[in-house]
């Protein structure tokens, strides 16, 4: 199941926007298991050099993924691949977008492997995370 | 289950491997706490590609004490095939590189997630920035 997206180089991908929230970040460290106080402990984080805390770093990237699993669908979930990099911390109080680019699709066998760009910025458009994601889909879901 | 310490962690060390079961409840906080809206996962007992890999990082941390304060710095994942909350899945881990260059100490882990049948589900390494030892 997924939004209908043309699979063609330099189509962009459904975007996604969330805000970050101490309370998000800390609901998502019972989820996750993560407490570590650079996310949870204010004090702490003060102290550290990033002067405050932090979004953990998987949780930003679950937008990139929900992006994925919206043009994708289930195809993401079991031939999906993901390689990114943490370039500035998320904040309490950031506004984040999520979103892509597909920059090559590759027909062969029946099978496409697309491969895009993927990014999460600020409310400043700064870079949160970049990286790139690539999914191979069958015959049945390119012809969508 | 005994912790090992960052300073005992060598290249090729690999972590106990530890099995779980991803239940309904823990996908469905998970799936609240990143807001994840998608039709997808609803009235389904797929879990979500990311949550398994949270999973078995969670999994890591119940055997390694990690420094307060370590950033996660690039974070590379295959998913192999779909998990659902009738699986139950074992997470291995090991050290595939650790560099203590003057102030910075890094230190990346590789991941692979099996199910009890043995099909590879996920990969994945995931790399961290130390803070300097206190």
């Amino acid at each position: 199941m997924r939004n209908k997206l043309e699979l063609k180089e330099g189509a962009s991908l459904p975007e996604i926007k969330r805000i970050i929230t101490q309370q998000k970040i800390n609901q998502y460290a019972e989820a996750s298991r993560d407490f570590n106080p650079i996310h949870i402990d204010e004090e702490f984080a003060r102290k550290t050099p990033l002067g405050g805390t932090i979004a953990h770093g998987m949780l930003v990237l679950a937008y990139i993924s929900q992006v994925m699993t919206a043009a994708f669908g289930r195809q993401w979930l079991s031939d999906g691949r993901l390689n990114v990099r943490f370039k500035a911390p998320a904040r309490p109080g950031d506004s984040l977008t999520a979103g892509g680019r597909i920059c090559r699709v590759e027909r062969s066998a029946g099978q496409t492997l697309v491969n895009c760009e993927v990014f999460c910025r600020n409310q400043n458009g700064e870079a949160v995370i970049i990286g790139e994601a690539t999914v191979r889909v069958g015959e049945d879901e390119n012809s969508s | 289950m005994p912790r090992v310490e960052y300073h005992q962690l060598e290249v090729g060390y690999e972590f106990p491997p530890s099995r779980y079961q991803v239940t309904p409840q823990t996908v469905a906080a998970y799936l609240e706490a990143v807001d994840e809206p998608g039709a997808l996962y609803r009235d389904s007992d797929l879990v979500p590609p990311l949550a398994v890999g949270v999973l078995a990082m969670a999994a890591l941390s119940d055997s390694l004490s990690f420094p307060q304060g370590a950033i996660h710095v690039s974070q590379e994942f295959e998913f192999l095939a779909t998990v659902s909350t009738k699986d139950t899945l074992t997470s291995h881990a090991r050290v595939s590189r650790k560099q203590d260059r003057g102030k910075l100490r890094l230190l990346t882990i590789d991941l692979s997630v099996l199910t009890e049948e043995g099909r590879e589900v996920l990969t994945g390494k995931t790399s961290f920035i130390l803070p300097e030892p206190r």
